[in-house]
C-alpha cells in the first residue's frame, strides 16, 4: 500500500512537471521558466537585415 | 467579457529612452531592462493597467525595440519600422528623452510624417531639470504639432503616465500634419537619402534651439566625464572590471550568499528528513531512492544554491542599472575590434551571464552577417546563471569559497571569446576587414533597488521553475538509470558500475580521462550539462548521494567540502579542469536552439558547436596538465592521447586559418586593383 503511494507521489510530481515544461513550450518560451526567455514565437518574423557594404555596423 | 472599443497604442523611441520602463510602467509587466541602448529586440505587448486608464477603451501597449531612424539599419530595429508601418496601430506614442532632444526628435518627425496620431511622452524630465535645462512643453508640442506630455516613468505617483494615456485615447482618428515633410527622396540613392537626412537635422536643430534653454553647457566637463575618464580608460578599466566582479563574487559566494543559503538549506534539509521518516518502514527501496535522492535530494542539491544566485543577479542588475556595465563594453570594445568583433558584442554577452538565450538573441543588434553569427558562437561562453550553481559547488569543495573561482571564470570567458574571434576572423578571410563602434554612453545614476529585487525575483522563480521541471525530471531518469541495469534488475551494492547510466557514461568517461575525470559519474553529469547546465550539480549529487552541498551546521557553503573532493576523486586541478570544461563547451539545448534561429545556416551551427566542444576540451587539457605539472613535476595520466587529440584539432584550425588568409588576400589584392 505504501509503494502504490509513494509511486502515485512520483507520477503526480512527474506529471506536473511534464505539464509545466509542455505550457511553456507551447506559450513559445525557449528556455522552461527562463524571464528573460522569448515568449513570443512571431517574434522570429523579422529576421537580419543585409551586411553593410563596409562591413561596419557604425550609428 | 470586455464589449469596450480596444486602442493599439506603439511605444517607439530611441534606444536608451526609457521605453521598457515605460511600458513596465503602465502595464503592469516586468520586461527586462538595462540602462543601455539595445536591451529591447523584440515586440511584446501589454494590456494597460486600470488604474492609469480612465476610459471606457481598452488599450493594449506594444513595446517596441528602440529605432533611430525609420530607415531600419538593424534587425530589431526593422521590427520597429515594419509594425509601426503595417500593423496599423490607432496611436504611437513616442518616448523622447528630454535629456537628449536633439536626436530624439529626428525620429519624431519621421513618424509624423506616417499619418499616425503621435503624442510625445517627454520622458526623464525629471534629468533635465537636475541638469538645469529648461524646455518648453507647450512650445515644442506646437512646432511638433501634436501633444506633448512629461512623463518620469520611473517615478511612483505623478509621473504623467495617467495624462499620457488620457492624451492618447483623445488623439485616436485625429489628422496631425507633419512639421517637416521629407519630399522628393528616392530612398534607392544613398546621396538622396543623406541629403534628406541632413536638412531633417537642420530643422530638428533650429526647433530645439528655440525651446530649450541650457543653463550649463553640453561641452563642458562634468563630473560624469571625470568618472568615465578613469572608470572607461582603455587600461584602469580593467582591472576596475577584475575588481568589481571580484567583489560582486565575494559577496554573493563567499559572504551573503552562503549566510543566506544557511537558512534556506536547513529548510531544504528538514523536508528531506521528514519524508525519509515518513517513508522508513515497507517502502520499496528503489521508490524511496527516486523519491528521496533522485527527487528531492537532486532538485535540493540545485536549488540549495539559489540564494547565492539570488544575492549575484541583484549585484549584476544594480551594476547594469547605474549605467557600468555600458562603461565595460567601452572598455571591450577595444579588444573587440582587434579581433574583428562589433563592439556591439559585448551586449549580447553581458546580457548572457543572466541566461545565453536572450543574450544569443541580442546580437540582433548587429548588423554585420559575420559579426553576428561569430557573436552568436561566442556569446556561451559568458558563464550564464546555469552555470553559477556548478562554479559555486566546486569554489565551495575545492577552492574553500574563493572569489576568484568566479572571477576567473569570466576572465577565461572574455579571454575564450577574444580567442575564437581571433580565429572566425582569420578563417572567414576577414581579417582586413575593420569595425567601427559608437556606443551611446548612458548617465551614471543611482541604481533602483526596486528594479534589482524585481530582477533578482524573476531570475529566482525562473530557477525555481527550471529545478522543478527539467532538472526534476532529469534527476529522476538518472537516478533510475542509476538504479537499474540493461535487463531491468536493480543494481546491487557496489555494482553501480553495471547500471544503464554507467554503461552509457563510460565510453565518454575514457574520453575524458586525459582531461582528469575519467570516472563515469563525472562524464554523466557533464551529459546531463547539456540539458540545461544545473543539472551538472543535480546530477553529482544523485549519483554520489549527497544531498545537498551546503552545511547548514557549519554555517557555510559545503562545510564538509573534503568529503565531498574525496568522493569525487578529483584534485583541485581536475576540479578546475572539470569547471571549465563544463563552463566552455556547447551550451544546452535550448540554447543551442537559440544558436540554430539566430546564424540561420547549419554549416555555422555546426562549427560553432564543434569550435565550442573543441575549445572546453582543449581549455580543460592544457589546465589539467600544466596544472598537474606545475603541482607535482609530472605529467598526468592521458597526457599523450590527450595532446594527439588537441594537436589534431589545432591543425585542423590552422588549416583553416590558411585558407582564410589566402582569401583575405584575394580581397585586398581585387580591391587594390
Amino acid at each position: 500500500m505504501t509503494d502504490i503511494i509513494v509511486l502515485l507521489i512520483i507520477a503526480t510530481i512527474v506529471v506536473a512537471a511534464i505539464s509545466k515544461i509542455v505550457i511553456e513550450k507551447k506559450k513559445g518560451a525557449r528556455c522552461v521558466g527562463c524571464p528573460t526567455s522569448p515568449s513570443s514565437p512571431k517574434s522570429k518574423s523579422v529576421k537580419a537585415t543585409s551586411n553593410s557594404d563596409c562591413g561596419c555596423d557604425m550609428k | 467579457m470586455s464589449n469596450n472599443t480596444i486602442l493599439k497604442v506603439a511605444l517607439t523611441g530611441n534606444p536608451n529612452s526609457g521605453k521598457t520602463t515605460l511600458f513596465n510602467a503602465i502595464t503592469g509587466r516586468i520586461e527586462h531592462v538595462g540602462n543601455w541602448a539595445g536591451v529591447t529586440v523584440d515586440k511584446k505587448e501589454g494590456e494597460i493597467k486600470k488604474n492609469l486608464n480612465n476610459t471606457n477603451v481598452d488599450i493594449t501597449a506594444v513595446d517596441l525595440p528602440g529605432a533611430y531612424s525609420m530607415s531600419p539599419f538593424t534587425s530589431e530595429e526593422s521590427i520597429t519600422s515594419d509594425f509601426v508601418n503595417n500593423e496599423n496601430p490607432d496611436v504611437i506614442i513616442n518616448i523622447v528623452d528630454a535629456t537628449n532632444l536633439s536626436r530624439s526628435l529626428f525620429f519624431t518627425t519621421q513618424l509624423l510624417e506616417l499619418s499616425i496620431p503621435v503624442v510625445v511622452a517627454l520622458n526623464k524630465s525629471d534629468l533635465t531639470k537636475k541638469k538645469k535645462t529648461d524646455v518648453d512643453v507647450n512650445g515644442l508640442s506646437k512646432l511638433l504639432g501634436c501633444p506633448v506630455v512629461e512623463t518620469v516613468s520611473t517615478k511612483i505617483g505623478d509621473n504623467g503616465l495617467k495624462k499620457l494615456i488620457a492624451t492618447a485615447v483623445e488623439v485616436k482618428g485625429n489628422t496631425q500634419s507633419a512639421p517637416f515633410y521629407a519630399l522628393d527622396v528616392n530612398l534607392k540613392d544613398k546621396k538622396s537619402v543623406e541629403a534628406s537626412d541632413i536638412k531633417r537635422y537642420e530643422f530638428v536643430k533650429e526647433m530645439v534651439s528655440n525651446i530649450e534653454k541650457r543653463t550649463i553647457d553640453s561641452s563642458s566637463q562634468t563630473k560624469q566625464d571625470a568618472m568615465d575618464r578613469i572608470i572607461a580608460h582603455k587600461w584602469l578599466g580593467i582591472p576596475i572590471f577584475a575588481a568589481v566582479m571580484w567583489m560582486v563574487f565575494s559577496l554573493s559566494q563567499t559572504h551573503i550568499g552562503p549566510f543566506l543559503a544557511d537558512t534556506f538549506v536547513a529548510g531544504i534539509d528538514s523536508f528531506y528528513a521528514w519524508v525519509e521518516g515518513l517513508l522508513a518502514e515497507g517502502t520499496s527501496p528503489v521508490l524511496s531512492a527516486i523519491l528521496l535522492d533522485g527527487i528531492i535530494g537532486g532538485v535540493g542539491a540545485v536549488v540549495g544554491f539559489l540564494p547565492l544566485i539570488m544575492v549575484l543577479f541583484f549585484l549584476l542588475a544594480l551594476l547594469e542599472d547605474c549605467g557600468y556595465m555600458a562603461r565595460v563594453a567601452v572598455v571591450m570594445d577595444r579588444f573587440f575590434k582587434k579581433v574583428g568583433l562589433s563592439g556591439k558584442s559585448i551586449i549580447p554577452m553581458v546580457i548572457g551571464t543572466g541566461c545565453a538565450i536572450p543574450g544569443i538573441m541580442a546580437t540582433r543588434t548587429i548588423k554585420n552577417e559575420r559579426q553576428r553569427r561569430t557573436t552568436t558562437m561566442l556569446t556561451p561562453f559568458m558563464p550564464c546563471g546555469a552555470k553559477l550553481p556548478v562554479i559555486a559547488l566546486f569554489a565551495g569543495v575545492f577552492f574553500n569559497n574563493a572569489a576568484w573561482v568566479g572571477t576567473s571564470m569570466y576572465f577565461a570567458g572574455i579571454a575564450i571569446i577574444i580567442g575564437g574571434a581571433l580565429l572566425v576572423v582569420r578563417i572567414t578571410g576577414e581579417k582586413n576587414e575593420r569595425s567601427y563602434f559608437i556606443m551611446e554612453l548612458p548617465e551614471y545614476k543611482i541604481p533602483s533597488i526596486k528594479r534589482a529585487t524585481i530582477s533578482m525575483l524573476s531570475r529566482g522563480k525562473a530557477f525555481i521553475i527550471k529545478a522543478g521541471t527539467i532538472i526534476l525530471l532529469s534527476n529522476a531518469v538518472v537516478q533510475m538509470m542509476q538504479t537499474f541495469n540493461w535487463q531491468f534488475e536493480v543494481v546491487g551494492e557496489g555494482a553501480a558500475d553495471t547500471s544503464i547510466l554507467a554503461s552509457i557514461a563510460s565510453p565518454f568517461a575514457v574520453l575524458l580521462i586525459p582531461l582528469g575525470f575519467g570516472a563515469w559519474q563525472l562524464a554523466a553529469a557533464a551529459i546531463t550539462g547539456f540539458i540545461a547546465k544545473e543539472n551538472v550539480v543535480g546530477t553529482l549529487a544523485v549519483v554520489y548521494g549527497i544531498t545537498n552541498f551546503i552545511d547548514a551546521e557549519e554555517f557555510a557553503l559545503v562545510g564538509e567540502g573534503a568529503t565531498v573532493a574525496s568522493a569525487m576523486g578529483l584534485t583541485s586541478v581536475a576540479a578546475l579542469s572539470y569547471l571549465m570544461f563544463n563552463l566552455f563547451t556547447p551550451p544546452c539545448f535550448a540554447a543551442i536552439g537559440a544558436m540554430n534561429a539566430e546564424m540561420e545556416d547549419k554549416k555555422w551551427l555546426w562549427s560553432a558547436i564543434a569550435f565550442q566542444l573543441g575549445m572546453g576540451y582543449s581549455v580543460a587539457f592544457i589546465t589539467y596538465q600544466v596544472g598537474t605539472f606545475i603541482t607535482t613535476g609530472a605529467l598526468a595520466t592521458g597526457f599523450v592521447p590527450g595532446l594527439i587529440a588537441v594537436a589534431v584539432m589545432v591543425g585542423f584550425v590552422t588549416y583553416l586559418v590558411k585558407k582564410g588568409d589566402r582569401i583575405a588576400e584575394q580581397k585586398l589584392a581585387l580591391n587594390r586593383g
